[in-house]
């Protein structure tokens, strides 16, 4: 990805990750203080799911190109530049990846 | 590429603190913690879909003093991480950038991602 876009994404997925981030940490310390019926009953509504789908995808896109900025500026070894880069893109897809299929088959 | 002799980029030790120096970085440790609370909203949801049993031992640990110190931290650095990226995009349209307005505009988001913290726990606990 060139700079030029790194910088508009970054931009376009704070505004689309933005108002579902504030909802969902209402839902948190909300659901933080029930039982696992009331959790369980909330994370299958469809509603929940799909605001909670995009949040984490965009989210971990986000947290992403946002690393990979800092690393830019920390890391001056261009080898460990690379592999950390590597590890934060493919932990960005395996988390979110693995959080939704049990959010979509478990709920 | 021998890049060890650049110069180190942002140099954190020398500057005096200022706000505007202070924000800037708050708005990438609180990035790099919004990552943590990322990852901490996944683990959550993954609690809760491997069953009741593992779902309860969690849910003792949010219940208790140190789970609500940790959710209400990760409230508040969103909200502060949020916040300031308003700022930014403010930046971006090319507003805000006298020295003034930018210390007051920092001035703001710190008290505001505060009150959101709190209007956020106060309201998801349905204490207003």
């Amino acid at each position: 990805m060139k700079a030029p876009q790194k910088w508009a994404f970054q931009r376009v997925s704070a505004l689309i990750v933005s108002p579902f981030i504030v909802w969902f940490f209402y839902i948190l310390i909300y659901l933080s203080g029930e039982n696992y019926d009331a959790v369980t009953n909330f994370f299958s509504k469809p509603l929940f799911s799909s605001i909670t789908i995009i949040l984490l995808t965009v989210g971990f896109f986000h947290a992403k190109i946002g690393l990979s900025e800092i690393f830019e500026d920390y890391i001056h070894n261009e080898k460990i530049k690379n592999i950390a880069n590597l590890l934060t893109l493919l932990f960005s897809i395996v988390i979110p990846a693995l959080t939704i299929t049990i959010l979509l088959y478990k709920f | 590429m021998n890049n060890s002799k650049n110069p180190l980029s942002p140099h954190l030790q020398i500057y005096r603190w200022q706000i505007s120096s202070l924000l800037s970085i708050v708005h990438r440790i609180t990035g790099i913690l919004n990552l943590l609370g990322l990852i901490f909203i996944s683990v959550w949801v993954f609690s809760a879909g491997l069953g009741e049993n593992l779902y309860e031992c969690f849910s003792f640990l949010l219940k208790s003093f140190f789970g609500k110190f940790i959710i209400i931290g990760f409230t508040w650095s969103m909200s502060f991480h949020l916040l300031t990226g308003i700022r930014h995009f403010f930046w971006d349209l090319g507003y805000g950038y006298e020295i003034k307005t930018a210390n007051f505009s920092g001035i703001v988001v710190i008290a505001s991602s505060l009150l959101l913290t709190v209007i956020l726990w106060l309201s998801g606990r349905g204490l207003i």
